[in-house]
């Protein structure tokens, strides 16, 4: 099969691989690769496609792909790399009389523009005779030396020849750019990332496509982008509104995917009112739950149970029951991290047809992170697994995929969820734990004053210090939330 | 709120698990407005739509133009799907109520955006 060099974006690197399986899955192309071959340090990775066509259908909406090139040799110095494609000249005649250009690329390191021509030069012998077309080449040769990502190795390793096919979609990052959008929130998933998640998600024509923590509607926006028809609910409806012109409406109109974006519904997932349909209702779930950094997950309900009313509420106003007024709005209490994730999975279980694709963010503590974290389920499959670091935390954004019918049964296995102080006999938590209190807890967010008092504790008396010092910090916030609940 | 997301909602308040589908609308304003033709995203529907539901909740906004019984050539009857795209898709709510015919449930449809919210009663 011919060979076909790939040359991913130096960015995501952990995504570019379930990216460039889930674009094959979408062509309905077939593929192979060395997987030993590839590394997150370099952007080049050479796979075997049956054909030119075949390979440039991986590039309608690739985000991390910057360029697919026809392999016509490699080598380990200019001479080798000559060699090799000396070696097929049954690959020239085709392109002896077409406008053309050469292009010579350099990655990691600078090829000087002096040199250039000598190099294209060295190429003659394939003896195109076709217009030099600098502006609108019908084809573009590449020459490329890669020199690695050490930026004192001043001496390019391998060098690549061969017929570009194309560039993927990166330009989309810039049409989905968040500051160019009119309706964006605190919340907002950045452009490119919304994009790979809806490849992840196999979005396409026909497909329903469904965001449970709908925020501003990124992900609506970016599947029907693909064609994908979508719909979206949060517990907020706030946000869904938005603010006179700036609303989820509003950018679907910007993106032109109005006649795609079905609808935005107010509701808590974990009290959706979508009707069962035998088979699932929805191809795919596409979401960034709240994790409680800067927006806290809710839910129906309060806090203290107790307290909850069993019985409609009568309102202030004589005869008349609060839930009834137009601006009733239900109580609501915090939502563990582990627990959205452990419901968002039994939903996808419930409601996502058979090979329909559950996407979504899983922040983790890096620390304390194994892959026992993820929530599993018999009919979930994990495709794809890829980390975003940010120093002591992380996201991860997870792709699992239905593999068969729920049985009504099984529920989602992980390592226990639930209250730290109350399951003493399962002393692993889950790393997204109490994700929320940890994250604040490592001082990314905390005043500069905060930090030098923690500092300070621990320069006059270690690790005991510091300890002593957050256990009050703690106590002071446990007597401020009881203040706030009175 | 389109018809077609109105026909995938049914009633969850806490335990009204029976006639909980089709929510009843009441004092809808609906509205008209065009869409592309996506015949995919229909084909795919067909099998995920209550039609009978439809067809009833349809008659009692005096919506007429869709057949009673789902042509057996659904997915490939371009007439059809030409309809069942202009009553789903572009026929949207922007105001009124949809009640509940087992629990009197009602959820607001206001500014085209439906309140599916429970009173924390009803959860």
């Amino acid at each position: 099969m011919p060979q076909f060099l790939i040359q991913f974006a130096q960015q995501h690197e952990e995504f570019r691989l379930p990216e460039l399986e889930a674009l094959a899955t979408i062509e309905n192309v077939r593929m192979t690769y060395n997987p030993d071959a590839y590394s997150l340090e370099s952007p080049f990775l050479i796979v075997e496609i049956e054909s030119a066509e075949k390979a440039a259908q991986l590039l309608n909406r690739a985000i991390l792909i910057k360029t697919i090139t026809e392999l016509w040799g490699t080598g380990l110095s200019w001479e080798e790399l000559i060699d090799r494609v000396k070696e097929h000249p049954e690959r020239w005649p085709q392109y002896l009389q077409v406008p053309f250009k050469f292009s010579v690329v350099g990655f990691g390191g600078t090829i000087e523009m002096k040199d250039k021509p000598e190099l294209i030069d060295r190429f003659a012998f394939t003896g195109f005779m076709g217009k030099i077309d600098l502006k609108n080449p019908e084809e573009e040769f590449l020459l490329i030396a890669d020199y690695g990502i050490d930026p004192n190795v001043k001496i390019a390793h391998t060098f690549y020849m061969g017929r570009l096919i194309g560039h993927g979609k990166r330009d989309l990052i810039e049409k989905f750019n968040v500051k160019k959008r009119r309706y964006i929130g605190n919340t907002t998933m950045d452009a490119e990332l919304s994009l790979i998640m809806a490849n992840q998600a196999l979005c396409g024509p026909g497909k329903l496509v469904y965001d449970p923590f709908v925020g501003t509607g990124s992900f609506l926006m970016t599947c029907a982008h693909f064609g994908a028809t979508t719909v979206g609910s949060d517990i907020d409806g706030r946000q869904i509104r938005g603010k006179g012109k700036a609303s989820i409406q509003s950018n679907s109109e910007q993106y032109g995917v109005k006649d795609r974006v079905l609808d935005a519904l107010v509701f808590d997932v974990c009290h959706a009112p979508w009707r069962r349909v035998k088979g699932g209702l929805f191809d795919a779930i596409v979401t960034d739950p709240p994790y409680g950094v800067r927006a806290g997950a809710k839910t129906l309900g309060r806090k203290d149970p107790t307290k909850q009313a069993t019985g409609p509420r009568m309102a202030v106003e004589e005869g008349v029951h609060a839930h009834l007024l137009p601006d009733y709005v239900p109580p609501t209490k915090p939502y563990e991290m582990s627990e959205v994730v452990a419901d968002l999975l039994m939903f996808a279980v419930k409601n996502l047809v058979r090979g329909g694709r559950l996407v979504y963010w899983l922040p983790t503590v890096t620390e304390d992170y194994t892959i026992d974290d993820l929530p599993t389920h018999p009919c979930m499959e994990l495709i794809s697994n890829c980390e975003q670091a940010f120093g002591q935390w992380s996201r991860r954004l997870i792709t699992m995929e239905k593999i068969k019918d729920w049985d009504g049964q099984a529920v989602a296995l992980g390592p226990p969820t639930g209250d730290m102080n109350k399951s003493t006999t399962n002393p692993k938590q889950q790393g997204h734990f109490g994700f929320r209190d940890r994250y604040f807890a490592f001082g990314i967010v905390e005043n500069a004053k905060r930090k030098k008092e923690l500092k300070e504790a621990y320069h006059k008396g270690g690790p005991a210090a510091v300890a002593a010092y957050m256990k009050q910090i703690e106590q002071k916030k446990k007597e401020e939330e009881n203040q706030q609940q009175e | 709120m389109r018809l077609i997301t109105h026909n995938m909602l049914q009633c969850h308040v806490k335990g009204c698990n029976a006639n909980n589908f089709p929510l009843e609308l009441q004092e809808v304003v609906l509205e008209q407005e065009e869409a592309e033709l996506n015949e995919d995203f229909l084909r795919n529907m067909l099998g995920k739509l209550e039609y009978e539901a439809l067809v009833a909740t349809c008659l009692k906004l005096d919506i007429n133009d869709l057949p009673a019984t789902l042509p057996a050539d659904a997915a490939y009857n371009d007439e059809f799907l030409q309809i069942l795209h202009r009553v789903i898709l572009e026929t949207h709510i922007k105001s009124g109520k949809m009640i509940c015919p087992n629990c009197q449930h009602i959820y607001n449809v206001r500014d085209g955006i439906p309140n599916m919210l429970l009173a924390e009663h009803e959860v």
